[in-house]
């Protein structure tokens, strides 16, 4: 539908925009931008932070542009002594009570606050620090926050609450005692956050980051008695060459591979290669409860923030999630077994680092059910309880690995392309398409039909699931059978499917969540900034992927049959059982 | 019982016009918060028991407020067929007495205010009774006379928890035409003819904003009453909650009918348990009775009100931040649009108006919307309720009409200060209103007005302040609150204000900086065009109104470090210490006299003070204005004391050897030539001190001797010749020239001076007497009080008559009067006043009229009146009453009509003096057109770079005190300017004495020196006051509170 236009004047020129624009959207049209700070496009409209501010004929005070919308004649300026003192001001006092420690920054060189000071022409320490020092939130196992670095935007709260509707953090205090602050101020990790780290990715500074492992790592690397193995989840080869400078949704899957080798990696292997994994065994679960009238729908299990959310929120419908692990711990499990096994590797010697696109991720690696390894050989050669380790030592996010390339002094974009070592870096184009929102259904259903039908599936692109709306269905004819499966990405649209859960409603069999939008590529360890138009950009790369892989079907990958040959014997075997599905806990909400 | 057509109502009000007029008489105690506060409670439980104990037929009631909160608790007694009496100040003790009275038909006479006759609830009239006219009127007690009671119509005189009351006075009726005979349109076509605006401060037109909401189409909308009253000081909603809490219910259902609303909320604040608690009972009976709730007066419209309880935010009086706070989120507001109209209560259409708001509307639609119209102003209609406090005699709520001055409310209402002090300013709008200037105040009340001096309405909280109160320090005040109350949402608010309270921290500490009132400025006007909310936007008027009346005070504070009113205690140690213009160290010679260091007290004086015996004796004694010992009993005489220590120290014979010491320690010459033009204590101060540092000081001087006023204008019975004679050969013994019988401009040119000397003081004194404009002014024996004074001094016999008519009230009329008289004559001061307005010291007062010198009060001068001979016969005078105060906080002389003439052959006139020196004009010094050079109020500095001027060349008319503290001042910054270097502290030292603090009030009533008797003084002027006698100093001195003495907390900064 063609909007009416109306007719304005700005900086003195007539214009014709849309109704139901901002002035902010309008003016920014025009060629001039506002600058901006609190307000973030699709996120947050929190009109905090006074910087966006122009005249408006007629108005008593300065406008915030960002949240008032155009009105047809509107006079405005964007640009005038008075503006440039009052925008200029407003930032001075913001960086009063912000510490001037860029340098040593988490942020520095991608600081939303460096940036608008050098563009408004900030020279001086106008004022002096008001507040009191306050102390970080330590308590959360991916993230970390530094409330002295916080400007009070909201975007964080804003994209908790409206996207997320997890509410893990809201304003606390008044006055020059505002914080950002969780429940009775427990903590990040002590309260209903799911760790997603969507927080993370809008913050305009450091104030909230995901928890550095890198030094960590590189210990690990230095230390010649220990074999480290990374795997990468596919939503990084989208998303380190962003963060190398590249353009956005850049696919650099070889360039990352060469890259983690440098880095000093002794192996290079793929999570995707364990998301054909979870194919077959959540592929198999799936007919396994149709078949004998299991707890449907049945939800995926990848998103650790989902899994979290659900604890936390609806601890009622648990038994609606596929047992099985995610991809990340599949991978963890199977290295420290099968792979130590066949390669007689002491596993105690071996460190699964995990390179993702989440935050969430390093939370899911620390719950104390992911030590499937360790049982198996505490069994198997009788290790001692102290000698536990984890399936998977490490978490990295996206950002965390593109530092460390940075450290390394590696030169990314000039990288000549390498493969992944075998057999863990051995994956199909359905394993790609886990990245995106809908992927883990799509690849489900190309998997599913052939094991179901017998034969070959002629449309292999099930359009209908991709896309970024927010819930998103399909109906599938499976042998007769028709299979209704929805997909639903942000932990709002979630909710709203769990609520149809709950309340007995829910039409469809399988439903596939994840918590970012966009999936994983949007996730919270992915470069920031992440706008629509960039997760648009990193699917794009995703699919393009997908197609280039000669196999596209997880049943059809040759590591896997090998693995079931070798090791598993059968999807929902014992093994499987023992190492690739888990269980969960019931969280509650304080 | 429930009630649901006219009949029902009229005969609930027939009940409740028995009640209110009952055929036995009754006793009302006012029972608001104030009134509970000042004992109400304990009155009431009082009259009950009397009452029962004698078995009277008495009806006891509990009322409201009737808003004259300065005179609680208030009773209200109504005995049939005559008027209703209001008696203020209440006791228990009164009990009795009341109830005699009332059993004798005859009113007790102890505490009656005022009587109403008859009264005007607006809804309805009630004639109570004539008679008993030896009392009042109401309106004739200034406290009302100037008010008009719309909104607090009922406040005070209805019993709030009675339904029928309120029906009585014709309460719910205009309900009852709404519903049953209105349209919502018509309802709001209502409203929007009667011009009412917003009470709540903003003033958005009323009948527009329901008009709004009405237009929205919803399936539910809400009403909101903003009682969240926030302001400090701010207490009109309070009592219209509590003294009437029915007019605002039917007001809110008037306009829920309107809107079509169907759910209404009060948010009111927790700290108002009494108003919640009137609020509910009141809720609770108009349900009972159909007014509220389901299908109301059978109408089929239904409405229902809750309470909601605020904690007590200051930002919940926002509109968005109460929605939240409301819907149990916290209190912080969002951006407009959209505005509640549209989006408001959960997400549904809203409508918020403030109590006083809802109030008008029963009004609006009993009178009609005209009738308000003919009341206020063309854009300001009806009535605005304020809550009158801070130094103001009168306290209370006032309601008066819109476009009212400023002036009738502090000084007509007000009554001014009640104390000798000024009022200073008037702070309306409270922490988000701003300061207007006591010059300002015939603004009239209105909200463009008041917007356009840079403050706002508000809700109508009006604090006035005087003389005492530092305006800096009120801007810190008001900015520590708004910042304390700041949600923290938006940056110019929650970061501005936390910056613009650390600016003025630093300048109430003595830290400010010059860059400071630029920053203040900026952060003020960025907070004002960019914050969020109301609160942000309008937080920091408080600073901007400050800064632009009373800069003067910020820049005391910033470059003299110095807090005039004595209120921004880094600034300064003792009060007196602060106030004494030359900053004397009076604790430190009161203590070390005490310890019997009577040299090194002389000396402490000596240093401060290079005239102690002379100032001792004449001085204006600011010390004395601001001894906090005056908040016990008295205060300390200082001044008596410093004179006692002079005078001892001279009979001991050892005053030679402490100016010997002053002299022996003089800094080495610096060659450097000053000129100072003029003897008086302002040259001799600004001499003493440049000589001491070296300089070459030469003071030119046009009589023949120095001393100035202290020689040619105070008697001798005031200070002896011997005295000052002393003191100025001591200065010239430091080593200062002095150049008598010369006149600068005559016998010495100032390009002469400006070739010579390195520096010029200007340190001429303001001698010349101001003629009133009278006719005959010019006769023969019409003379100049300076003049005859002058004559006197020089030894020339005056040229006075038998019969002298003294013009004026200050120290040199008194002088004159007293001098006339020592020569045989009949004085006769006249002054248009009355006495306690008098400027002249009270002590010479009170002396002059022992001495038989005669006042004539409130009589003003028109004309003198000549004989023949063009020599005076008389004067004639006007006679003068007393009228409103007014912006001096005296009253006003008003003339009578009437006229009366005295006889007489002199006059002299003292209405006041101005500066001669016509040199300066010609030199190119810019002055202004009273004479007065015009000199930077810090630097000393005049339009010529070499030229400095002090005392009353810049001031006009001044103490000596206040002139040589100037001249004090100056001599620091010319030392430093001609060195380059900080030596002025060279000139003083440390003494030892202890700095323990009396631990209780010691030394008893104050000391009076002896005064020589009456018949010793006729025909000469031999020295009046004797002095203190040594018993008299010792006690005296231990009668100061010591304090200087600071007990140091080292209070770091969070």
């Amino acid at each position: 539908m063609e909007k009416k236009k109306i007719k304005v004047t700005i900086d003195g020129h007539p214009y014709e925009v849309g109704s139901g624009k901002t002035i902010l959207e309008a003016c920014n049209e025009t060629g001039v931008k506002i600058p901006t700070l609190c307000y973030l496009k699709d996120v947050s409209q929190n009109a905090s932070c006074g910087i966006c501010v122009v005249e408006v004929k007629g108005a008593k005070t300065l406008v915030r542009s960002c949240v008032t919308g155009m009105r047809e004649g509107m006079e405005i300026v964007t640009h005038s002594p008075q503006i440039d003192q009052a925008r200029k001001t407003n930032l001075e006092l913001i960086l009063a009570n912000h510490p001037k420690d860029c340098l040593v920054c988490e942020r520095n060189g991608n600081c939303e606050l460096q940036d608008l000071s050098a563009q408004l022409g900030i020279k001086e320490d106008a004022f002096p620090r008001t507040k009191p020092h306050m102390l970080p939130d330590d308590t959360s196992l991916a993230l970390f926050r530094n409330p002295d670095k916080c400007i009070l935007c909201g975007r964080c709260v804003a994209v908790c609450a409206e996207m997320q509707t997890v509410y893990a953090i809201d304003f606390t205090g008044r006055g020059l005692r505002s914080r950002i602050g969780t429940f009775q101020d427990k903590g990040l990790g002590n309260v209903a956050c799911t760790s997603c780290g969507q927080c993370a990715l809008v913050c305009p500074t450091a104030a909230i980051v995901e928890r550095d492992e890198t030094n960590e790592v590189f210990c690990d690397l230095y230390d010649n008695d220990k074999i480290v193995v990374v795997q990468t989840a596919p939503a990084i080869r989208v998303g380190v060459g962003e963060a190398m400078g590249m353009d956005e949704g850049a696919l650099v899957t070889g360039q990352m591979v060469t890259a983690l080798r440098k880095l000093g990696f002794d192996k290079v292997f793929d999570t995707q290669f364990t998301a054909d994994l979870t194919i077959m065994e959540e592929g198999y679960e799936l007919i396994n409860r149709i078949k004998t009238g299991g707890t449907l729908p049945m939800v995926t299990s990848c998103s650790p923030g989902w899994i979290k959310f659900i604890e936390h929120f609806f601890p009622k419908s648990l038994d609606h999630l596929s047992t099985c692990k995610s991809p990340q711990q599949m991978f963890g499990a199977v290295a420290k077994t099968y792979y130590a096994e066949k390669m007689n590797i002491d596993p105690r010697k071996l460190v699964v680092v995990s390179i993702m696109p989440c935050t969430a991720k390093k939370f899911e690696c620390k719950r104390p059910e992911m030590q499937s390894a360790f049982h198996y050989w505490k069994e198997k050669i009788g290790l001692a309880e102290h000698e536990s380790f984890f399936d998977v030592d490490y978490v990295l996010t996206t950002r965390e690995l593109a530092k460390m390339f940075k450290r390394k002094g590696i030169d990314f974009e000039h990288l000549k392309e390498e493969e992944f070592d075998k057999p863990l870096g051995i994956s199909t184009g359905a394993g790609v398409i886990f990245g995106a929102t809908g992927g883990v259904m799509e690849a489900a259903v190309r998997t599913a039909y052939e094991v179901l039908t017998g034969k070959p599936l002629e449309k292999i692109d099930l359009t209908a699931v991709r896309g970024f709306e927010g819930i998103r269905e399909a109906e599938l004819d499976i042998a007769g059978t028709k299979v209704k499966v929805a997909v639903a990405h942000t932990l709002k649209n979630a909710r709203t499917l769990l609520e149809q859960i709950e309340e007995g409603k829910s039409p469809y069999a399988f439903i596939e969540v994840m918590t970012c939008p966009g999936g994983c590529l949007g996730g919270g360890g992915q470069p920031i900034p992440t706008t629509w138009a960039i997760r648009q950009k990193r699917a794009d790369s995703i699919y393009k992927e997908d197609k280039l892989h000669a196999i596209r079907k997880s049943h059809e990958n040759p590591a896997i049959k090998a693995i079931y040959e070798e090791f598993l014997v059968e999807p929902l075997g014992h093994k499987s059982h023992e190492l690739l599905h888990t269980g969960y806990v019931e969280r509650g909400i304080f | 019982m429930r009630i649901s057509d006219y009949g029902d109502l009229a005969k609930i009000k027939k009940n409740g016009e028995k009640k209110i007029l009952p055929n036995k008489p009754y006793v009302a105690v006012g029972m608001g918060t104030c009134g509970i506060g000042r004992g109400a409670e304990v009155l009431f439980d009082s009259l009950e028991r009397s009452i029962k104990e004698k078995n009277l037929d008495i009806i006891l009631k509990k009322t409201g407020c009737f808003g004259f909160c300065a005179e609680e608790p208030l009773v209200n007694i109504y005995i049939p067929g005559k008027p209703l009496i209001i008696m203020h100040r209440v006791t228990e003790n009164d009990v009795v007495p009341i109830l005699l009275g009332i059993e004798r038909g005859i009113m007790p006479y102890r505490n009656v205010m005022c009587r109403i006759e008859s009264w005007d609830y607006i809804t309805g009239e009630f004639n109570y009774g004539k008679g008993l006219e030896e009392y009042p009127l109401w309106n004739d007690v200034p406290f009302f006379k100037w008010q008009k009671k719309i909104v607090l119509r009922n406040c005070g005189l209805i019993v709030p928890d009675d339904i029928e009351e309120y029906i009585g006075v014709g309460g719910y009726f205009p309900l009852y035409k709404t519903l049953k005979e209105m349209t919502p349109e018509s309802v709001i076509s209502e409203v929007k003819s009667s011009k009412l605006r917003g009470r709540g401060g903003a003033g958005f037109p009323t009948g527009v904003k329901w008009d709004l909401m009405a237009k929205v189409e919803a399936d539910q909308k809400y009403v909101i009453c903003n009682a969240d009253e926030g302001d400090p000081g701010a207490f009109m909603n309070r009592n219209e909650i509590e003294s009437d809490p029915f007019m605002l219910l039917e007001g809110m259902t008037i306009g829920a009918y309107a809107m079509g609303a169907s759910k209404g909320v009060v948010y009111i604040r927790a700290e108002y348990p009494l108003a919640v608690q009137r609020l509910k009972g009141a809720i609770r009976q108009a349900k009972e009775h159909g007014l509220l709730g389901e299908n109301i007066l059978d109408s089929g419209f239904s409405f229902d009100i809750d309470i909601v309880e605020g904690a007590g935010a200051f930002v919940c009086g926002e509109e968005t931040a109460l929605i939240h706070s409301i819907e149990g989120r916290a209190g912080r507001p969002t951006p407009r649009p959209p505005y509640p109209a549209e989006k408001g209560l959960y997400g549904k259409p809203t409508n918020i108006n403030n109590v006083e708001t809802w109030c008008n509307v029963p009004v609006i639609i009993s009178k009609g919307g005209e009738w308000l119209t003919g009341t206020g102003t063309e854009k300001s209609s009806g009535t605005k309720v304020f809550s009158l406090v801070g130094k103001v005699k009168n306290t209370g709520l006032v309601e008066l009409p819109l476009g009212s001055t400023l002036e009738t409310i502090v000084f007509k209402i007000g009554e001014g200060t009640g104390s000798h002090k000024r009022v200073k300013a008037v702070q309306t709008g409270g922490p988000s209103g701003g300061c207007i200037p006591v010059e300002y105040l015939s603004t009239p009340v209105d909200y463009e007005s008041l917007n356009s001096l840079g403050t706002i309405m508000g809700s109508g909280g009006m604090v006035v302040m005087d003389e005492d109160n530092c305006m800096v320090d009120v801007a810190r005040y008001f900015t520590e609150f708004s910042n304390g109350e700041s949600c923290g949402k938006c940056t110019p608010c929650r970061e501005g204000l936390a910056q613009t309270l650390h600016i003025l921290n630093k300048i109430t500490q003595g830290k400010g900086e010059e860059k400071d009132i630029e920053t203040l400025i900026k952060l003020g006007n960025t907070i004002k065009s960019t914050a969020l909310c109301g609160l942000g936007q309008t937080a920091p008027n408080p600073v901007l109104t400050t800064l632009r009346y009373f800069r003067d005070e910020y820049d005391h504070h910033m470059i003299e470090k110095k807090c005039e009113p004595g209120i921004c205690h880094d600034l300064f140690t003792a009060l007196c210490i602060n106030s004494c213009p030359l900053h004397m160290n009076i604790p430190r010679y009161l203590q070390l006299l005490k310890e019997d260091k009577l040299e090194d007290a002389f000396e402490s004086t000596l240093r401060d003070n290079p005239l102690p015996s002379s100032i001792g004796r004449i001085c204006h004694f600011h010390c004395q204005m601001k001894c906090l010992r005056e908040t016990i009993d008295a205060p300390v005489s200082q001044g008596d004391i410093h004179r006692y220590i002079a005078d001892t120290v001279h009979l001991e014979g050892k005053t030679q050897k402490i100016y010997n010491r002053l002299i022996k320690e003089k800094l080495a010459p610096t060659y450097k030539k000053i000129a100072i033009i003029g003897a008086g204590p302002a040259g001799l101060t600004a001499a003493f001190y440049l000589v001491r540092l070296g300089h070459d000081v030469t003071v030119f001087e046009s009589d023949s001797a120095a001393g100035g006023i202290l020689r040619w204008g105070i008697p001798k019975y005031r200070l002896p010749l011997e005295v000052l004679d002393r003191e100025v050969e001591f200065i010239k013994n430091l080593g200062v020239n002095f150049r008598y019988n010369t006149t600068v401009g005559k016998d010495v040119t100032m390009q002469e001076l400006e070739h010579d000397f390195s520096k010029i003081i200007i340190a001429v004194g303001a001698h010349k007497d101001v003629m009133l404009n009278v006719k005959g002014n010019n006769l023969k024996g019409v003379v100049s009080g300076m003049d005859f004074l002058k004559d006197v001094a020089k030894g020339v016999q005056p040229d006075i008559g038998k019969n002298v008519v003294v013009i004026g009230a200050g120290n040199v009329s008194i002088d004159a009067a007293r001098t006339a008289q020592r020569f045989g004559a009949e004085v006769t001061v006249v002054y248009r006043r009355v006495k306690a307005d008098m400027p002249a010291n009270k002590d010479e007062i009170k002396e002059a009229e022992i001495e038989g010198v005669n006042f004539l009060f409130l009589s003003n001068p028109t004309e003198i009146l000549a004989d023949v001979n063009d020599r005076v016969r008389g004067i004639e005078l006007a006679k003068m009453e007393c009228g409103d105060i007014d912006l001096s906080n005296r009253r006003k002389p008003v003339p009578t009509g009437e006229s009366f003439i005295v006889g007489c052959d002199t006059v002299i006139m003292a209405v006041g003096e101005e500066v001669e020196a016509p040199f300066l004009k010609e030199f190119g010094i810019k002055t202004s057109s009273n004479g007065n050079v015009f000199a930077d109020h810090f630097s000393f500095k005049t339009n010529h770079p070499k030229i400095y001027a002090i005392g009353d060349a810049v001031t006009g008319p001044s103490t000596a005190a206040e002139a040589m503290g100037l001249a004090k001042k100056a001599a620091e910054i010319i030392d430093h300017e001609l060195t380059n270097k900080r030596r002025f502290h060279k000139l003083f030292r440390a003494f030892e004495y202890s700095d323990k603090v009396p631990l209780k009030p010691e030394g008893g009533n104050r000391h009076y020196s002896v005064k020589r008797p009456l018949e010793e003084r006729r025909g000469n002027f031999k020295e009046i006051n004797l002095g203190y006698t040594k018993e008299q100093a010792y006690e005296e001195v231990a009668r100061c509170l010591r304090c200087d003495v600071r007990v140091t907390v080292n209070n770091e900064e969070e």
